[in-house]
């Protein structure tokens, strides 16, 4: 479990505060979105819970390791994967393979334990065969799986991304998603950046920042009834979540909050039913 | 299209993938080999210099390159090698080899000759080195050779870490100056008109733009590092290097075959 407690952090002893008390608790094997507009402190928060940024004030606890302990600092990476937003800037490697390679090797394992860490994770994010590729003649959407995979040769168990979807085509993003749940469904626990509504629907608990702070968590659900308020942070909520809170507003009798297109087709055509009287074939909205 | 254009240029005289025996060899073999090789060729006289060239083909046909592929390497030197052998002809005192023209001697063309084969082979040696090794193979060669500098403190896994990045950075680099000159071309700028000066001033302003962004991209890329656990010193690797009997021959018969023509001093 990580717990975050009463964090405060600047980079100068003068400047104004980054982040600002800020509290929560991320447990095991959980699925956490980070949401919130840009600037308000997502990214320097991620950078807390490995230790690349070390809290003014407060403390970060990862099973019960202080991230300012610095005798504890490789355990900690080990057990906190960073993937950050631009896969360029973090792949080391000229090949596939190599760049794999990488962080088992910062470990001193030895070389057939390598070997197997480098293919399985390959086959995890849909990358087998790709272990001689040049890194650099991969694609966007590509690169983001190597960036992930590199970090998962370091079988971590919390792992961290920063806008993992972000400049991706509508299938890269599904096929990077897809990547996240599945090793969610392997145990490790996610810290989800975004600040795109559509993404956090997923998760099991709801962080939204602003100026620092944690101004919302709950779960999904939760965060999205709460439309009017997400709306003033410049965040948009689903387009399904929007429709039916505005349908709400013009005085319907909808369901609060919806997160998916089923709940959402559910919801609508019972308000059609019930607009159009009591039952009978002909009434059925026809779709 | 842009970064085909950058993996051509990134390209032009590097690896080719073949199924050879020479691609197979322990990177510290080639390595050690293209050194000996190397020095040889500097102190060679026209005998030797026939022994040589033979010896280089000889290697060529075994790493399975065509005529092309060497050709392909010292294309882009052919000026200079006309030039250096130009300015031998030319600049060399001695016998004049025709009375009607004083300054070509008989001395500056033995000197000529000799010199601009010294460079052709240099570039050839060094060309069957890179086309027949990938770049990681040579770091983790050069890795090993140079482990026994830790004896004065100085890491070769941090040295191969420094030239892998450096490498691997080289085609994003020239993507991104593409992408900046593309982008400024867009908005009306013209690196073609003005005097040399002003092109330059143009393009050192890209150059600017450049450096700043890199700086940035090796800050993040650092932090990343960190992030999965880099630190100073020694690592492990996915493949360690092993020496097999067919490395084992190469090295001994080039010995072998570089000590033979000192001793036999053709």
């Amino acid at each position: 479990m990580i717990r975050i407690e009463n964090l405060e952090f600047r980079y100068a002893a003068e400047a104004s505060p980054v982040l600002c008390s800020v509290d929560a608790q991320i447990g095991d094997g959980q699925y956490v979105a980070l949401i919130g507009p840009n600037g308000c402190g997502k990214t320097t928060l991620a950078k807390h819970l490995n230790g690349l940024l070390t809290p003014t004030s407060g403390d970060i606890l990862v099973d019960g390791m202080n991230t300012k302990d610095s005798s504890t600092l490789r355990d900690l990476r080990r057990a906190v994967g960073m993937v950050f937003q631009n896969p360029d800037n973090q792949i080391v490697g000229m090949t596939v393979e190599e760049d794999l390679a990488f962080g088992p090797g910062n470990l001193h394992l030895p070389a057939a334990e390598i070997g197997r860490r480098v293919e399985e994770t390959l086959y995890t994010v849909g990358l087998a065969g790709y272990e001689k590729r040049p890194t650099h003649t991969l694609s966007g959407g590509e690169k983001r799986l190597v960036a992930i995979a590199g970090v998962l040769a370091m079988q971590p168990r919390y792992l961290v991304f920063d806008e993992p979807t972000s400049f991706l085509d509508p299938a890269g993003k599904r096929r990077i998603l897809n990547v996240i749940r599945k090793l969610n469904g392997s145990g490790i626990a996610i810290i989800h950046i975004t600040h795109d509504m559509d993404e956090i629907v997923d998760s099991d608990h709801v962080l939204v920042m602003a100026e620092g702070r944690i101004s919302m968590a709950g779960s999904p659900g939760e965060v999205l009834s709460r439309v009017a308020e997400m709306k003033a942070l410049g965040l948009g909520p689903p387009q399904v979540t929007e429709l039916l809170w505005r349908l709400r507003q013009s005085g319907q009798d909808v369901r609060e909050t919806v997160l998916t297109i089923e709940e959402a087709v559910k919801a609508i055509s019972s308000l059609i039913l019930r607009k159009s009287g009591s039952g009978g074939d002909d009434a059925r909205p026809k779709v | 299209m842009l970064a085909q254009r950058c993996e051509i240029m990134f390209h032009l005289g590097q690896y080719i993938p073949r199924p050879s025996v020479v691609h197979a060899l322990d990177p510290r073999v080639k390595i050690l080999a293209t050194l000996m090789l190397s020095m040889t060729i500097l102190q060679a006289g026209p005998a030797k210099a026939v022994v040589l060239s033979i010896f280089l083909l000889g290697g060529a046909w075994l790493s399975r390159l065509s005529w092309r592929d060497i050709g392909a390497a010292l294309k882009p030197l052919v000026f200079f090698f006309c030039f250096l052998f130009l300015l031998h002809l030319f600049f060399t005192d001695g016998r004049p080899l025709f009375p009607a023209f004083p300054a070509i001697t008989a001395e500056g063309l033995s000197r000529a000759l000799i010199t601009t084969w010294q460079f052709m082979a240099l570039v050839v040696c060094a060309a069957l080195l890179t086309m027949t090794t990938t770049p990681s193979e040579l770091i983790s060669g050069i890795e090993r050779l140079l482990r026994p500098l830790r004896a004065v403190r100085i890491s070769s896994h941090d040295l191969a870490i420094m030239v892998s990045l450096a490498l691997r950075f080289v085609p994003m680099l020239l993507l991104e100056f593409h992408r900046l000159r593309e982008a400024q071309l867009s908005r009306g700028a013209d690196f073609r008109a003005g005097s040399i000066m002003t092109r330059l001033k143009k393009i050192s302003s890209l150059t600017s733009v450049l450096v700043i962004q890199t700086f940035q991209r090796a800050d993040e890329l650092a932090q990343a590092m960190e992030g999965r656990g880099y630190a100073r010193g020694p690592r492990t690797y996915l493949r360690e290097l092993k020496m097999g009997s067919a490395d084992y021959t190469i090295m001994i018969s080039t010995l072998v075959f570089i000590a033979a023509l000192y001793v036999l001093s053709v």
